[in-house]
């Protein structure tokens, strides 16, 4: 093929200069779309072709699905994100960026208590400063909304009531900010203060006056918003454990720190419709939220996502200030905007949750993990957010990738008077994991065995089931824990540093994708949907509602429609960003863009192969089945010189209806368990990951400096190694931040101490590790070319991987997240005195001697290694399910095998008397039509 | 995040700086000082003790100089860091400020002049309001102080520069200029007791060098700071130390982060004859921060018997 096929018809030789490049005006019709100035297909490039499909790229984990649609084009490369120009010349439109014309500048006047009621609201003086448009209160907007349908206790402005500092009273708009903020001061408010609670332990007492009433039922008159049990497995394996580890851990609450401030600009256009422009991760949700509260229906609404300046969960949730921007429009018959001050976003927070985490495992004669016992009180703040969820997730998160004899959880999710948590990056998995993957290490070491061959022993091979009926397909965590053990010479180092140097193991486990959309039922509507459009040009324009927030899915879809088309990247535009324009998306949560989203765009961009093959082959008189697509051009596999050209196969296809469209939507197969709260953790896939971290200990200060990390990340298949690599080493630095400095900081009087980025400590690019990422590749078998999620499970083993590496370097745990140093020092002073040294650079160093266990988990592991590869190459497609390990037969259900093998979703009598601290919200009776509407 | 609204003076010349402060004085009007404004724009915007006047210092030629025995107010911290002319000491802390990006701006008469901080007083004005403002910043309502409640005279905010310390070791000299004329006093006595007060500077009056002796060149030094993070963060405790090359004995030692004012520990190194281990000890014992930045106090006292010790060993 030297020299190429030209790309566009009616181009001539004599018309085309030696180098190759057009000549300017000699051509009949120009051609956009043939690949600008490279007139001549390239060649398809084998390398990134499965070997399946006669390419050269390696297959160790088997075919996939969509092997044939790969060409080479896209799929696997290191390409920069396609709004990276945009955002690196400062082009791209964020959501201070945008300017409407007669713009008037919006502010909120907020709580300045803890917990009151709003006895009344005077605005009449704001109202009567000259430069004042419009002002709003509660009372302007009294429908309740909430991100979770069940869970719905918030309103634009208080009500009846004020639930922490900084909670939403009034607002105003007027001609510029700084009339805006005199008004704010003029509005006149008269509190009645309320009895606050702060320690998220008051939670689950009785009291006077909950922060909210549950609805339907309330939980005593406690301020518990949702408690979980949940039991799997077992129970009698636990008895006589060979070692047990008992854990009570402490985590601060934690915020996103992205670096945009939320700022939205609401505008009822010339028709009436509200067009509103805000930074959301979620839009559809802001979007149904805003139709409520507004009582405008959702068709006379658009939701424009600006570009998103970070939101790691921070912004998908429906804001009241979104809601107060419109109203606030509304009456003014102008553009309002609002922008917040970082104090501002911590007082809307949604960060992860303060929690006390208690954790018990046990493991047996055999190093088997017999138990796992949880249980987990989380401070949920003054809302409920996605706090239903969180509540499971903190438990059940944590039933792989290790094979459990049982596993136990109580949870619990209380309402405080401080700034409300929500969701963030590693939703509710990551501070249980913490504390499990640190328990493994203890428990390693009382049995004397090498803790990353401990896991290797104990881990659920692919295509199996948790103890909880969650579905494991791929399952790359195996090839995580061998890589990142090759990569940091693990066995010449782990228990032989000397003091202040350590070495740390630490597993994660995330969603990939939530199996089950919360708005609709599955089988009734896709999870995800998208369009796509043709034109004469070329040019493919594809419609999603998945929102970029930096991660990269507009990237992902526009690679997968590249790869399949074989058409260069700049051929493809993605149209993201109205809800005019995008079919419904849920948005980006739960890590389910890249996996649902390009499955579906996969799907479009078949549907449009097809129609394009089937042009060729009216022209051609070959079957589309032995036609190639590469590069701009459609040929004949035996013979490339018969062939045509995109854009002349394109223009056949549309001889009798114009442009092509079409449509691809995704939804996830029936999966998982019918008890109370299985929805929860179900995902069509899970990626896993291991990390080793090596860190610096000051003996002396206590500073811990995180010095290397080994980070290996099951993502299925990288469509884009540059962004896997990113999102591995982005997920480092912000989990380091909340094992080692970040926490929000509540003072004597409850105030939140630290809004703002001078206190609240993300690490400073002095503070970052070298990270290895490492790439692990389980080829999913639903993931779009075998892809499956990266964004959020990477920041799960940091925290272990730390904490367990200061043990190897100073033998010492502490179980209060972050280790700040006096902490640490406070530990080392207190073992110092215990153990009467005087000199800190004296401490002892852990070191292992293995047991006669340790021989026997390496034989362990290594068979299972060969049993895991033969079922990741589906060579053996037998049933496995969790308890295998334990000696039962998959084929037949467990609870026919084993007496008290069994799954409970309530506490029976006499657990009620042994219950952990969030499991005495099981200790309150139900009280029925309390108040609120749930 | 708005500022609000101040008339912004620039004089030319430091007798026009002085002028201006004078004619202001006299008209009854409040003013601050302004160089890099790295301290005080951040404290304007939460609306911290704002002024209806502003004199800027950045338009007056000839008060940045930097060499071996003198730097000027405005010189930036950026270059006094990058210097071969200054003191190695007085570079090495410079270096330490805050972040590459702040000490482009931020001047050696700022840092000196640095306001003290507390997290009830570096706070948005609603977040004030909340806690109904502190001491420091009472907006007229009288407030006691949040961190040491019911004395409601004393302010126990932090001073949190990281170069004074240093310049006590080296016996610089502070020049101060005002309406009424020139003065010159060591810096290890340039500070003066409350949080409020924090240093002579009497209305009118600025710190225009800090000047050393000849003999500064013998003097060799160290400083320890610590802090969680390498950038951005202020000395949660500080300690700088100079003697005479060769010569232990004429050792000089101050401290930094741990009360309203950094001090100089002549006496105390003094006593303690070169024992190092009771020079830390006596120095613990004899500095009392408070809760009122990020690492506890307890932590913080006790950092200081490290640091002294990192600092006088070699």
């Amino acid at each position: 093929m030297a020299g190429g096929y030209k790309q566009q018809p009616g181009s001539r030789s004599s018309e085309t200069r030696k180098d190759g490049k057009r000549v300017a005006g000699k051509q009949s019709f120009a051609p956009p779309g043939s690949g600008g100035s490279r007139p001549k297909m390239a060649e398809r490039d084998l390398d990134f072709i499965p070997e399946m499909v006669g390419g050269k790229e390696h297959q160790p984990a088997g075919a996939h699905i969509h092997d044939r649609a790969r060409t080479g084009t896209t799929v696997g490369k290191r390409i920069p994100l396609v709004d990276a120009n945009a955002k690196v010349t400062g082009q791209a439109w964020y959501g201070d960026d945008v300017r409407l014309q007669n713009e008037i500048i919006g502010r909120i006047v907020r709580s300045p208590h803890h917990y009151a009621k709003v006895v009344s609201v005077d605005t009449s003086k704001a109202e009567n400063l000259p430069g004042v448009l419009a002002v709003a209160t509660g009372d302007d907007a009294p429908n309740k909304f909430g991100v979770l349908p069940v869970t719905k206790d918030e309103h634009a402005m208080a009500v009846e009531k004020v639930r922490h500092v900084g909670d939403l009273v009034a607002c105003v708009a007027a001609i510029d900010e700084a009339t805006a903020r005199e008004a704010a001061a003029l509005i006149e408010v008269e509190y009645e203060v309320l009895d606050s609670i702060h320690d998220m332990k008051k939670g689950l007492e009785d009291v006077d006056e909950p922060i909210h009433w549950r609805g339907k039922y309330h939980v005593g008159t406690t301020n518990v918003q949702k408690r979980v049990f949940q039991e799997f497995g077992d129970r009698s394996m636990v008895e006589n454990p060979s070692a047990m580890y008992h854990g009570k851990w402490k985590f601060q609450g934690v915020n996103h720190g992205f670096t945009e401030p939320h700022a939205v600009v609401a505008h009822w256009d010339s028709n009436g419709r509200l067009q509103l422009y805000t930074p959301q991760q979620v839009p559809h949700y802001a979007h149904r939220a805003l139709a409520t509260v507004l009582e405008v229906p959702m068709h006379q609404i658009n939701v424009i996502r600006t570009f998103v300046g970070g939101g790691f969960g921070g912004k998908s949730d429906p804001f009241p200030h979104e809601m107060c921007a419109a109203i606030l429009a509304r009456k003014a018959g102008r553009p309002v905007r609002i922008n917040f001050d970082r104090e501002e976003v911590f007082w809307v927070n949604r960060g992860r949750h303060p929690s006390h985490i208690e954790v018990q495992l046990y493991a047996d004669e055999d190093a088997r993990i017999s138990g796992f016992d949880i249980d987990a009180l989380i401070d949920g703040g003054g809302f409920a957010s996605f706090g239903h969820v969180t509540s499971y997730y903190n438990g059940v998160l944590a039933t792989a990738p290790y094979e459990l004899g049982s596993f136990h959880y109580t949870g619990a999710r209380v309402w405080t008077n401080k700034p409300a948590s929500g969701a963030m990056r590693g939703h509710g998995a990551v501070n249980t994991r913490c504390a499990v993957e640190v328990g493994l290490d203890d428990m390693a070491e009382q049995l004397q065995v090498d803790p990353i061959d401990l896991r290797l022993a104990n881990l659920l091979p692919p295509h199996s089931r948790t103890i909880s009926g969650f579905r494991i397909t791929s399952n790359g965590m195996r090839q995580a824990l061998q890589k990142v053990r090759e990569g940091s010479d693990w066995d010449n180092k782990f228990r032989k540093l000397p003091l202040g140097k350590g070495i740390g193991i630490g597993c994660g486990f995330f969603i990939s994708g939530s199996g089950l959309p919360i708005h609709w039922d599955p089988n009734k509507f896709p999870h995800a949907t998208v369009h796509m459009q043709i034109d004469m040009d070329g040019g493919v324009t594809v419609h999603t509602g998945a929102a970029d927030i930096g991660q990269g899915s507009t990237t992902a879809v526009a690679q997968v429609v590249a790869e399949v088309l074989a058409l260069p990247i700049e051929m493809i535009h993605v149209r993201s960003h109205e809800s005019d324009t995008s079919p419904v998306d849920l948005g980006s949560y739960s890590s389910r863009v890249t996996f649902m989203n390009a499955n579906a765009a996969i799907r479009a961009a078949l549907e449009i192969k097809e129609k394009l093959l089937n042009a060729a082959w009216d022209v051609l008189g070959y079957h589309p089945d032995t036609l190639v697509l590469n590069d701009r051009r459609i040929y004949y596999k035996h013979d490339p010189a018969i062939g045509m050209s995109y854009l002349e196969a394109l223009h056949k296809a549309q001889e009798d209806k114009g442009a092509l469209i079409s449509s691809g939507a995704y939804r996830s197969p029936p999966m998982g368990g019918v008890h109370k709260g299985a929805a929860a953790g179900l995902a069509p896939a899970y990626s896993f990951s291991a990390y080793v971290a090596e860190v610096d200990v000051d003996v002396e200060t206590g500073l811990i400096k995180c010095t290397d990390v080994w980070a290996a990340h099951d993502c299925g298949k990288a469509l884009n190694p540059l962004a896997v690599e990113g999102q591995i080493i982005g997920s480092c630095h912000m989990g380091l931040g909340q094992v080692l400095t970040e926490q929000m900081v509540y003072g004597r009087s409850g105030h939140l101490q630290n809004p703002n980025l001078l206190d609240y400590k993300i690490p400073s690019v002095h503070e970052m590790p070298n990270v290895t990422p490492i790439i692990i590749e389980s080829c999913d078998p639903e993931g779009p070319f075998g892809a499956k999620e990266a964004g959020e499970g990477p920041l799960l083993p940091i925290l272990p991987a730390v904490v367990n590496a200061v043990y190897d370097a100073i033998g010492i745990r502490v179980n209060d997240l972050p280790l700040t140093p006096d902490k640490i020092w406070a530990a080392i002073t207190k073992k110092m005195k215990i153990e009467r040294i005087e000199d800190a650079t004296n401490l002892p160093v852990p070191r292992l001697d293995f047991s006669e266990l340790q021989e026997k988990l390496a034989k362990r592991a290594a068979e299972h290694n060969i049993r895991d590869k033969k079922r990741q190459t589906t060579e053996d497609t037998s049933a496995y399910v969790n308890g295998v390990l334990f000696g039962f037969d998959p084929n037949i259900p467990l609870e026919e095998q084993v007496e008290g093998w069994a799954h409970a979703d309530k506490p029976s009598a006499e657990q009620l008397a042994e219950l952990g601290l969030a499991g005495k919200a099981w200790l309150k009776e139900e009280q029925r039509n309390m108040g609120g509407e749930n | 995040m708005l500022m609000p609204p101040f008339i912004l003076h620039v004089p030319g010349s430091v007798e026009e700086a002085c002028q201006i402060a004078g004619d202001l004085i006299s008209e009854g009007k409040e003013f601050d000082w302004i160089a890099g404004g790295t301290d005080l724009i951040p404290n304007y915007k939460w609306h911290i003790n704002p002024k209806s006047d502003v004199i800027s210092l950045a338009s007056i030629e000839g008060i940045d100089t930097i060499s071996m025995n003198e730097v000027g107010c405005m010189a930036r911290l950026h270059d006094i860091a990058e210097s071969d002319e200054v003191h190695s000491l007085i570079a090495e802390a410079a270096s330490k400020v805050a972040s590459s990006l702040i000490r482009r701006n931020a001047t050696l008469g700022g840092n000196l002049c640095l306001d003290t901080r507390c997290f009830w007083y570096n706070q948005a004005e609603e977040w004030r309001s909340s806690i109904d403002w502190c001491h420091k910043a009472d907006c007229g309502t009288g407030s006691d102080c949040r961190v040491i409640p019911n004395q409601n005279t004393l302010c126990v905010a932090t001073y949190q520069g990281d170069i004074a310390p240093n310049l006590m070791v080296l016996g610089g000299i502070a020049h101060i200029i005002g309406p009424h004329g020139a003065r010159e006093i060591p810096m290890s006595e340039f500070y003066q007791l409350d949080g409020i007060t924090r240093n002579v500077l009497e209305k009118g009056e600025f710190l225009l060098k800090i000047t050393f002796s000849d003999d500064i060149k013998n003097w060799i030094g160290k400083y320890r700071k610590l802090r969680l993070r390498e950038s951005w963060d202020f000395p949660e405790a500080g300690v700088a130390a100079a003697w005479v090359q060769g010569d232990k004995s004429t050792m000089r030692l101050a401290t930094t982060a741990l009360e309203s004012i950094p001090r100089l520990h002549d006496e105390e190194v003094a006593s303690c004859e070169g024992d190092i281990a009771k020079l830390a000890n006596t120095i613990f014992a004899n500095v009392k921060p408070v809760n009122n930045t990020s690492l506890p106090p307890r932590y913080r006292r006790n950092m200081i018997k490290v640091l002294v010790k990192r600092v006088c060993e070699d």
